[in-house]
């Protein structure tokens, strides 16, 4: 399961990145708090293919599906 | 250090950090405050205000804030490096890291690479733990004695907001001499990770515990990003935008309007009849006059954004429109350059910096000139009020002024949308994506004082900047006008017999040359049509009572086929020198300027053909 997959309300641990992932977006996915362990909720899926809100820690970030299915959660 | 006479210090942090906040608290100086992530694209610098004898000399460097040292785009790779060379020429005194102690777990990562980079160029840094009243609110501790000792560097808890703290750190600074030791740690863990593993334990051993504020950003969030509610809010926050640029600046307009009459009808007089008197009347009341009474719109426009963007909706009306942006070539970062373009091009084009890949970020570009800047706005409020009656509909709610103007503004955005989607699908090397990551900045009310200082900043640029050249215009236009047969017609004037010869170029849509001339010289800037106009018809019309504008245009029985004409003309047309420097200056070559100037107006003359045919045809 990726991170796209997580619905609204719900929270999952990062378990690793894709290999496809660029590594510039991998340090900086990291750097914001998303890397491997880390408890990660959905706060807000919009719908409509809109970018979801993760909250990691006290900051919440919206990322789109091109990224967040490149982020493996269990 | 204290004894250095202008001893520098720069202040870097993440983006909503509260780094600018702090930067206003230091110097005083109103540099823009605003609530959205990485919107600080210039270094910005300020004296010191603090009361004590002799920290005048003080000069703090606002950089722009970045997430990490590492740069993934290139607004990043320029701030960055930014700082690196400040560091290597040994410009910098102090380094203040300013970090938001209710996320110290993200401000630490960063605060470890800036102690890892000083420590390298030998600079001292401190350590400001802002929004610490968040955490007293929330009865939170922080433990800043621990981490001070654990970095060995000062750790200040600060709040920009209330101001708690800054004396101390600026009593820290006075004595801030010793660069960070290395920082020290048993923690043994790839290079890439290892900031983040301290960042972390760090973290969790001396921040706050709990969490914070997310509920109520998380209801709000589910308003205004609910699938159709966030939507129909994004519609009416961005409607009421435009009325409001109407509705509530009318009132003002309407006063500074009456006094540039009452001045004339008091000044005029006095001066002896001749070319002195006519020229007071014609060229400073007709020309300068009827430019001034859009100030107020100016500022209306500058303030409405300055609370979008500080309450902290831009950055959700950014992921609204991230999947519509993307079907016309964009990113939804695309979204605040554009709307800053409403405000006026420029920052818009600085603050394209932040769309951090470069295909998506040209695109931008090319979308920022169509964006109905505020330099259109007296043109279109001219022309809108000459044609369209000021009556109201529904109880006031609904001005059809407001509602023409709110068209003319959708079909210049419609335009830029046209443009990219068809640019974008023109090369597959355009239409690829990169990844959407923003930070998502809590709601917040808007800070007052800031942002009026900043509509007030922007309005008396525009007087002052858009007014010299409106001057100079204005003189030149009104002595062709003028002479040589001293205003007795302003047809057999030099400027009559000019613009007999470009007459021909604006007549297919219904314009005489007056308009032709007063377009030629909006090339130099929007807003100088306006004077030009005003000028001439004051030539014209000399001896009669002062009456407005948009009158004069009314009695003089120019078609509405035109008028629209003249609308669409200038939603499109390239017409601003201070855009295509700009531009020149960002891209590093005048090709796509060039481009731009000669596509949009060849764009521009064929739209208001179109636009002259289908309304004579309507009508
Ligand atoms: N409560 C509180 N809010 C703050 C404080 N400092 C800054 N802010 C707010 O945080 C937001 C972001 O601040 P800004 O200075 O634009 O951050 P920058 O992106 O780091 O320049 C603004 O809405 C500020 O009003 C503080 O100490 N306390």
């Amino acid at each position: 399961m990726t991170l796209w997959d997580l619905t609204q309300g719900t929270s999952a641990k990062v378990s690793r990145f894709k290999s496809s992932i660029e590594s510039g977006y991998r340090t900086r996915l990291s750097e914001l708090g998303f890397h491997p362990g880390e408890q990660i909720a959905c706060v807000m899926s919009p719908g409509m293919g809109a970018p979801k809100l993760y909250r990691v820690n006290n900051t919440v970030y919206s990322l789109d599906d091109s990224i967040a299915s490149l982020i493996e959660v269990a | 250090m204290s004894s250095n006479p202008d001893s520098k210090i720069a202040l870097v942090g993440s983006p909503n950090s509260g780094k600018s906040l702090l930067f206003n608290r230091l110097t005083g100086l109103n540099q823009k405050v605003a609530n959205f992530p990485g919107i600080t694209v210039d270094i910005a610098s300020g004296q010191s205000v603090d009361a004590s004898a002799d920290s005048s000399s003080v000069q703090y460097l606002d950089f722009p804030g970045v997430y990490s040292l590492q740069a993934i785009s290139g607004e990043e790779k320029i701030a960055i490096q930014g700082f690196i060379n400040a560091l290597e020429e040994n410009l910098l005194d102090a380094v203040v890291c300013v970090v938001d102690s209710t996320r110290l777990e993200k401000g630490l990562i960063f605060a470890l690479q800036v102690l890892e980079t000083c420590h390298k160029y030998n600079v001292p840094v401190l350590i400001a733990a802002n929004m610490i009243d968040v955490l007293d609110q929330h009865s939170m501790q922080f433990k800043d004695q621990g981490l001070s000792e654990a970095l060995s560097v000062k750790v200040l808890p600060i709040s920009a907001k209330t101001g708690t703290g800054l004396n101390e750190l600026r009593n820290a600074l006075a004595d801030a001499s010793v660069p960070p030791a290395k920082f020290q740690t048993d923690i043994i863990a790839s290079d890439e990770s290892i900031n983040h593993l301290h960042a972390q334990q760090l973290a969790q051993k001396y921040g706050p515990k709990g969490e914070l504020l997310i509920n109520t950003q998380t209801r709000l969030d589910s308003f205004f990003l609910h699938s159709w509610l966030g939507g129909l809010s994004f519609f009416i926050i961005m409607y009421l935008l435009f009325q409001s640029i109407f509705t509530w600046a009318a009132p003002v307009m309407d006063a500074v309007e009456a006094m540039i009459q009452w001045l004339a009808s008091v000044v005029v007089p006095v001066i002896p009849a001749g070319v002195a008197s006519d020229f007071t009347s014609d060229a400073l009341f007709g020309g300068i006059g009827a430019f001034l009474v859009f100030v107020p719109q100016i500022f209306v426009l500058t303030l409405v954004i300055g609370i979008l963007e500080d309450s902290g909706y831009l950055a959700r009306a950014a992921v609204i429109c991230h999947k519509p942006l993307r079907f016309f070539g964009l990113t939804g970062k695309s979204f605040i350059p554009m709307l800053s373009g409403v405000a006026c091009a420029i920052p818009g084009i600085y603050a394209a910096r932040t769309v951090d890949s470069t295909r998506k970020r040209w695109l931008t570009y090319l979308a920022i000139p169509l964006m109905p800047c505020s330099a259109r706005l007296p043109v279109y409020s001219l022309i809108i009020s000459a044609f369209i009656p000021a009556q109201k509909a529904m109880g006031g709610l609904l001005g059809w002024q407001g509602l023409a103007m709110f068209a003319i503004y959708l079909f210049g955005i419609l335009c830029a949308l046209l443009v990219t989607a068809l640019v974008s699908r023109s090369s597959e090397e355009l239409r690829t994506d990169l990844p959407f990551v923003l930070e998502m900045p809590p709601y917040r009310l808007p800070s007052w004082r800031p942002l009026i200082t900043h509509g007030l900043h922007r309005s008396q640029q525009f007087v002052t900047k858009a007014g010299k050249v409106i001057f100079a215009v204005t003189v030149i236009i009104w002595i062709l006008g003028y002479f040589p047969n001293y205003g007795a017609s302003l047809g057999d004037s030099w400027l009559g017999t000019m613009g007999q010869w470009i007459e021909p170029v604006f007549a297919p849509f219904g314009l005489d040359w007056r308009y032709g001339v007063a377009i030629l010289s909006s090339f130099l800037a929007r807003e100088v049509f306006v004077g030009t106009l005003g000028t001439m018809f004051g030539i014209d019309g000399a001896g009669e009572n002062f009456t407005s504008l948009a009158q004069q245009i009314q009695e003089s029985g120019l078609p509405l086929g035109a008028g629209a004409a003249l609308l669409v003309f200038f939603a499109i047309a390239l017409q601003c020198v201070s855009t295509l420097a700009v531009l020149q200056r960002e891209t590093g070559s005048w090709r796509l300027p060039a481009q731009l100037f000669i596509s949009y107006s060849i764009f521009a003359y064929a739209a208001a053909l179109g636009m002259f045919h289908l309304v004579e045809f309507l009508v």
